[in-house]
């Protein structure tokens, strides 16, 4: 009876709100309706390219508009790690080698030292073109991890310095703040471009976004192999069970 | 001025980064830097509201994008006087807490000390932000500290908390997004003041579609009845600093979020009604809940709820005198509530199970906590002359302008049962027969400082109110003068 109740409750909710989204219009070029209405996307996509030389128009929105969101972002994700380690900590601390149930073939192995390399590449190619190309800090840091995994998975004595991590992970962090910080430099405020922007397309364009981007992927790719890494040392109560 | 309101983000934030690295040189910093930092904020606080009485409301803007194009902080006197009181009490907390156990290793009190400092700066930018999807990320900053302090003695029954609070901040998250999709896809702008200037062009179905989406969010995280289901089980799992740091900063910055969209953002005429309906639900409900409680923490964890919603009703008339007894009774709740989870977490503190009952006779034994336990409790029952009498009677003379009677008759009811329970475990401490075997734990020199403070500020409001009043009556004004609020944010430039 109760979860009658609960699944109609559901629908009635998931009707009303279907209702809704589907009278929105996404997808169309202007879903805003009213006339007087002038939506700040239309300033982001002109300023991207004019002021800031980006030709990603998500990255410029991400890193520079409202790089503060992102800075938050990136705090979200620190903390999530944080707080996994702190959960995580009295059983880290007892636990001894991983479980394994057979080792690797040596295909695996060799497959993935093979691999390894190119997916590092790809992780720091898609974080240093993030202003550029589709892709950018968080991604680029994702690919590198996936690169950790996949050595970690296939060599059962592989290990990453717990140290080390924590030290990629706090430099790239307060890269991300001082160069927020130093936007103050010349009476601008937090975060504010204070480089040379550069031409449209290059490299080395878009003033403090790669740099802002680079630090991102390198404390991606930090947080989410030290995730990994806890958890797959993570020994729990296998003994008992 | 020492600095802008960007810095109450930017210095904890960089701090948090820095901990770690700082640990490895010298493992005490990380207990010391934390509390650094909030001395610093503390400071710049202040500061600012000497500023912001001379020179009106500061507006800051982000990575040089005035606003509505970028994102923007707002410092007046509201969000001032709120960003106050969170980081004095984040500074109290740091400081009760630095010894609270003497065996945590280094590692544990490395991340706690982290996510405190993260707890109290993610609460400081919900109230400082002018962007509602900024509001967003620190809302998560917050709420995700939070959930690991709950989980934060690994033990069975505070992973099962903490996982009851993660379900139910997740959905309340995905809950908040789609309502800040919503009001993104009809006005093109996430700005507060360019979204509270453009809402009467939006869809009357979408507008109160999207602001009940915001009162379920905001409800979740500010432990409004029905949604407060993970609170009491958090209270009683949490460290006891950690209790308080929830009645004191979290659930405080989660109301203001509430708030600021009903008086600012939204113009929904039903919506005071709204929070008058379901504050005095959550009142009742949560009061008649604490009087059945036989843990200690559970009992305070039901009266802090009980208080927000009385804190919801104040807000529910509408009236600058609502207003100005809805923050009276925050900042007293903000103290007070804080120093009877200290006091009590001192007093259960050899109790395994934590009930009421295994502190009858503390009295002799504890005499200093007991007695500011007492204070606490006489104080939040609203007994002259203490603190809370002053609140809950500029609440009684708001209500009684407005000819609210039956509200008035319902809350002096609910008042009784309040003291009730507090009167009984007051009865407890002082008039039972020690049970054999008691033990009472000395607090740390610390802890006493941190509760002797609290208790000299209860006491003080209580005698000089004037000292108080015209912070909040400031506040009051500036959160109610909605076309100014919009006005500076919309014609700030950067200096």
């Amino acid at each position: 009876m109760k979860k009658v109740l609960v699944i109609l409750l559901l629908a009635v909710v998931g009707f009303y709100l279907a209702d809704v989204f589907i009278g929105i219009g996404f997808g169309n070029d202007h879903f805003v309706k009213s006339d007087e209405i002038k939506p700040v996307k239309d300033i982001y996509l002109q300023q991207t390219v004019e002021n800031l030389k980006v030709s990603n128009a998500v990255t410029s929105i991400v890193v520079n508009f409202r790089g503060f969101d992102t800075l938050g972002e990136v705090t979200v994700l620190f903390l999530s790690v944080t707080a996994l380690g702190s959960i995580l900590y009295r059983k880290r601390h007892h636990a001894g080698d991983r479980s394994v149930l057979f080792s690797a073939s040596s295909i695996v192995t060799a497959g993935s030292k093979l691999l390894f390399p190119p997916i590092l590449l790809l992780g720091a190619y898609v974080f240093i073109h993030g202003h550029l190309s589709p892709g950018g800090g968080f991604q680029g840091g994702v690919i590198i991890a996936t690169g950790f995994l996949l050595m970690l998975l296939a060599y059962e004595n592989y290990t990453v310095s717990h140290n080390a991590l924590s030290i990629v992970e706090s430099f790239a962090g307060i890269t991300f703040a001082v160069i927020g910080l130093m936007g103050f430099m010349n009476g601008g405020t937090f975060l504010q471009n204070f480089l040379p922007v550069g031409t449209l397309n290059d490299l080395f364009s878009g003033g403090i976004i790669p740099i802002i981007y680079i630090a991102v992927g390198f404390k991606v790719a930090a947080e989410l192999t030290g995730v990994i890494y806890t958890v797959l040392n993570e020994k729990g109560d296998q003994k008992n069970g | 001025m020492v600095g802008t309101p960007v810095l109450f983000i930017a210095i904890p934030l960089l701090a948090a980064f820095l901990i770690p690295l700082l640990g490895m040189i010298w493992k005490e910093s990380v207990r010391i830097v934390p509390g650094l930092v909030l001395m610093y904020l503390m400071v710049l606080a202040v500061s600012l509201m000497g500023h912001v009485a001379h020179n009106g409301p500061i507006i800051e803007i982000i990575a040089g994008w005035a606003p509505p194009i970028g994102i923007n902080l707002v410092f007046n006197a509201f969000t001032g006087f709120l960003v106050t009181l969170i980081i004095f009490m984040g500074l109290l907390v740091w400081l009760y807490s630095y010894r609270f156990k003497s065996n945590v290793e280094y590692e544990p009190a490395r991340k706690y000390f982290i996510l405190l400092m993260m707890l109290v700066t993610g609460s400081t930018g919900v109230v400082l932000t002018g962007d509602i999807f900024n509001l967003f990320v620190f809302i998560e900053i917050t709420s995700i500290s939070a959930y690991a302090l709950t989980a934060f003695y690994t033990g069975r029954d505070s992973a099962e908390a903490s996982f009851k609070y993660v379900m139910m901040g997740s959905l309340a998250s995905t809950m908040l997004l789609i309502a800040i999709m919503l009001i993104y896809s009809q006005l093109g702008t996430l700005n507060m003041a360019d979204v509270a200037s453009k809402i009467h062009l939006m869809d009357p179905t979408l507008k109160a579609i999207s602001f009940i989406l915001f009162v379920v969010a905001l409800g979740v995280e500010a432990e409004i009845f029905p949604l407060n289901g993970w609170a009491p089980d958090a209270y009683a799992e949490a460290p006891g600093p950690v209790g308080a740091a929830f009645a004191g900063i979290v659930v405080k910055a989660m109301l203001y979020a509430l708030i600021r969209f009903t008086y600012t953002i939204f113009d929904l005429s039903g919506a005071f009604n709204l929070l008058i309906i379901i504050g005095l639900l959550t009142l009742v409900i949560a009061e008649v809940a604490a009087i059945r409680q036989d843990k200690l923490k559970r009992m305070l964890a039901y009266s802090s709820i009980g208080q927000m919603g009385l804190v919801m009703v104040a807000f529910g008339i509408g009236t600058r005198e609502g207003v100005f007894a809805a923050l009276f009774i925050m900042l007293n709740h903000a103290i007070i509530k804080p120093l009877l989870f200290f006091s009590g977490s001192y007093l259960v503190y050899h109790s395994k199970k934590k009930y009421i009952s295994d502190i009858d006779g503390m009295g002799k034994l504890a005499p200093f906590t007991s007695l500011l336990f007492a204070l606490g409790a006489f104080a939040i029952v609203g007994l002259p002359p203490f603190a809370g009498f002053w609140s809950k009677l500029s609440f009684l003379v708001a209500a009684a302008d407005n000819d609210m009677v039956l509200i008035i008759a319902l809350i002096l009811a609910v008042s009784i049962v309040e003291i009730v329970y507090y009167m009984r475990v007051v009865n407890r401490i002082f008039f039972f027969k020690r049970t054999t075997g008691l033990l009472a734990r000395r607090p740390t020199f610390n802890a006493y400082i941190v509760m002797s403070v609290l208790g000299i500020i209860v006491l003080m409001i209580g005698f000089f109110p004037d000292t108080v009043t015209g912070y909040i009556q400031a506040a009051a004004d500036s959160l109610f003068d909605k076309t100014q609020y919009i006005h500076s944010v919309l014609t700030a430039s950067i200096q």
